[in-house]
């Protein structure tokens, strides 16, 4: 009975102990915390919210990409405001983005006066420990500024761009806030979430070099920045699937298909096998990257998907096979979202084909579409059907988001030749 | 001088006779009457040579009289006149004229043509070749055939397309419901006819349209081969797009053949006309259908069962190299925005 007296005192005293650091991290971190709203010229209200912090002393703001993403694609339609812990507001200025950790830095106009107490955020010099208390903070729903704690749970598994795992409740307008240790140093910053106290951040360091990067040179234009690191990571994520190894695997009968083998990608399966009355026997196998680059709400890039289908007439003759099996190929679409300004209309070409290791001959079309804003990056569409069996066929399909032309026909010709029959 | 008299008593014989035909308000002939009369009364009461129904008419409108180996018209004053209505000439009051070969007068709201025994006839239309592919698709046996046929194939489309398990009615039925639907187009074409005075000619016109829309299937069929075995590079679909035109034009020419008498050159512009509306029409149909931005690709997915291969394929270098190309092309599309 005492220990079990012993056990809730520790309980009880460790999480007051909590709520009390959080609430003396809060009011000494308040005056660095701003909201960050994005107002619509034209109509004078505000079109989006987020959080953001200080982290220099002239007045430089940490927040999202996403949360700014309007103004970076369309600077005349929108300004940038913030609002302070005291309920004052001014205007912030963009001064260079990470679209790919969605990143964005933002200078606030700071007046000589004030600039003495001025208190900003100090980043973390290492990476928290697994387990580590961390506090969230930020503005969610535009409810006012809050504090969340949480567990640092690492990185998240099995992502091409690191995102930290937190576990504790983020939500949206807090996107941009700090999250900080119980030394109040920056470790990460607040940018997704995926419900029941799933959040996930942007590693500190990302922001670190983002912020050196700006001191040393700061970007010409936004536009051309965010193309080039598009481009960047477009390179470092195709040459990581062209250099990793590919497994050949059995699909259905006698399929053959590719699966690549890097952890970013992965893999699910499904069949009808227990569909009695289905006239087609169907196996399929997606893979896919689980992440794309925001950038903007209707214009995602950096997507991935691959698909495998195989499938087997059962009870049907060779041409009504074929009638189905042309339906289910009929409408591939794009992977990622985009919209007329961002992208031109698809143009396809579609030919027969037998790849060099002639085990299989098929029919492939190949469609393109180009990005406006960054010349020199295409959405590419790949579609594959055999046409050498009577009552069998393979379908191997792909669609890559934001991919340069080098690299997606390499991509192409490699998963061209990886695709047979046994 | 002997020989001058005969002569003269054989031209009394053939200009004494007149010609008169009622005609309808597009020249259509509805009665024909040859009289050889040195007068010809024309009214509405019954002791005219010529009895109209028009009310328009007066009881004795006029007389033509044969004066001086000339036919003269004499309008008797009557209510609503007589009138000449001439290519030549304009419309000008009948009375006293004298008859040209081949006039038209109006009385009332009727009109007659009239016309002497030595008009010129047109030249003997012979039978187009095409008459006995009529003849023989006319034929019940070989209208059996084709519309069996047409209901062969719209059954078996209906079968292969089917994702699931179907019985024999059931493709049966939306089969028949088909063949009856097409059946529709000759059906109105003869009735058309047949509102205008013409002959329906049905059974003639069923089977040459189901003759023809076999043959559609079947120009439809090696369209789909010809684009398989092809690929986005060459015309040769466009060339078989090319042929459902022609198919087209030449149901809409046998179906104005058989059922309405025209000249060779209007039957063809109205084919034309036909077609270009069908093809033209339903390309705008599509066209306006079009999204102003469609964020799906466009391509052609067309697949067949491999005994319809017929081309050798081409390898992944020939491959890449030809897709390369549109890499180039969206992006010469992305940047002239």
């Amino acid at each position: 009975m005492k220990s079990f007296f012993t056990l809730v005192f520790i309980v009880l005293s460790s999480s007051s102990f909590a709520t009390e650091q959080a609430e003396q991290l809060f009011n000494q971190l308040k005056p660095s915390l701003y909201q960050i709203k994005l107002i619509d010229k034209a109509s004078g209200e505000k079109s989006s919210i987020g959080s953001g912090f200080q982290i220099s002393k002239d007045g430089i703001l940490a927040t999202n990409y996403h949360v700014i993403s309007s103004y970076a694609l369309h600077p005349k339609k929108y300004r940038i405001e913030y609002l302070d812990s005291k309920g004052n507001t001014g205007s912030l200025a963009l001064q260079s983005v990470d679209v790919i950790n969605d990143l964005a830095l933002v200078k606030r106009e700071m007046d000589s006066i004030s600039s003495d107490d001025v208190t900003f955020f100090q980043l973390a010099q290492s990476a928290p420990h697994k387990g580590e208390k961390l506090f969230s903070l930020g503005n969610p729903h535009d409810l006012g500024m809050i504090v969340v704690p949480g567990t640092y749970n690492g990185l998240k598994k099995e992502s091409f761009n690191q995102r930290i795992h937190f576990t504790g409740s983020i939500n949206s307008g807090m996107s941009g806030g700090p999250v900080v240790n119980k030394q109040a140093e920056v470790v990460g910053i607040n940018v997704a979430t995926s419900g029941n106290s799933i959040g996930f951040l942007v590693p500190h360091d990302k922001l670190n070099s983002l912020y050196q990067d700006f001191l040393q040179a700061p970007p010409e234009s936004i536009e051309q920045q965010m193309a080039a690191q598009l481009t960047a990571n477009q390179n470092k994520l195709m040459s990581a699937i062209l250099n990793s190894p590919w497994q050949a695997k059995p699909l259905g009968k006698q399929g053959i298909i590719p699966i690549i083998d890097v952890p970013f990608i992965r893999c699910w399966g499904n069949s009808n096998a227990d569909k009695a009355d289905a006239l087609i026997l169907t196996a399929v196998a997606n893979c896919s990257l689980d992440e794309n680059t925001y950038l903007s709400s209707r214009f995602y890039t950096g997507s991935m998907e691959i698909e495998f289908r195989y499938m087997q007439a059962k009870d049907i003759g060779a041409n009504k096979f074929y009638h189905l099996y042309q339906q289910q190929i009929a409408h591939a679409g794009a992977g990622n979202r985009a919209g007329k300004d961002n992208v031109t209309q698809y143009q396809c070409h579609h030919d027969l084909v037998m790849p060099n290791n002639q085990t299989i001959n098929n029919k492939i079309i190949f469609c393109t579409r180009a990005y406006k804003k960054f010349p020199d990056l295409f959405d590419v569409l790949y579609l594959s059907a055999s046409i050498d069996k009577n009552k069998q066929a393979l379908v191997s399909h792909f669609t890559i988001a934001g991919v340069n032309q080098k690299n997606a026909l390499a991509f192409t010709r490699k998963f061209m030749e990886a695709v047979s029959w046994n | 001088m002997e020989l001058t008299k005969e002569e003269f008593s054989i031209k009394e014989v053939v200009a004494k006779e007149l010609i008169i035909e009622e005609i309808n308000r597009n020249h259509k002939l509805l009665h024909r009457h040859k009289l050889d009369k040195p007068s010809i009364n024309i009214g509405r009461d019954y002791h005219n040579d010529i009895i109209l129904a028009d009310p328009h008419v007066c009881p004795s409108h006029i007389s033509i009289d044969f004066i001086d180996e000339q036919w003269q018209i004499t309008d008797n004053q009557t209510v609503n006149g007589t009138f000449v209505e001439n290519i030549k000439e304009k419309k000008h009051a009948a009375n006293q004229h004298i008859v040209c070969d081949g006039d038209v007068i109006s009385l009332g709201k009727s009109q007659l043509r009239l016309l002497f025994s030595d008009h010129t006839v047109e030249a003997t239309v012979a039978f187009s070749p095409f008459e006995s592919f009529i003849n023989l698709m006319r034929h019940p046996l070989a209208l059996f055939i084709s519309i069996t046929f047409f209901t062969l194939i719209a059954g078996s489309i209906i079968y292969f397309n089917k994702p699931i398990e179907v019985n024999f009615s059931q493709l049966l039925v939306p089969a028949i419901g088909m063949s009856l639907g097409f059946a529709l187009w000759p059906a109105g074409v003869a009735l058309v006819s047949h509102l205008s005075k013409q002959d329906a000619r049905l059974m003639a016109q069923l089977g040459v349209s189901f003759a023809l829309f076999n043959l559609m299937w079947f120009s439809d069929i090696l369209e789909t081969i010809v684009t398989f075995n092809s690929s986005s590079d060459t015309i040769l679909p466009m060339l078989a797009t090319f042929t459902s035109v022609i198919l087209a034009f030449s149901l809409f020419w046998l179906n104005s053949y058989i059922g309405f008498h025209m000249s060779s050159k209007r039957r063809i512009v109205v084919s034309a006309s036909i077609t270009l509306l069908l093809f033209g029409g339903s390309y705008l149909i599509q066209y306006s259908k079009q999204p102003d931005f469609n964020p799906r690709p466009n391509y052609n997915a067309t697949i067949m069962m491999p005994s319809f291969l017929f081309t050798t394929s081409s390898n992944v270098d020939e491959f890449i190299d030809n897709s390369s190309k549109l890499f180039d092309q969206t992006k010469q599309e992305a940047l002239s925005e």
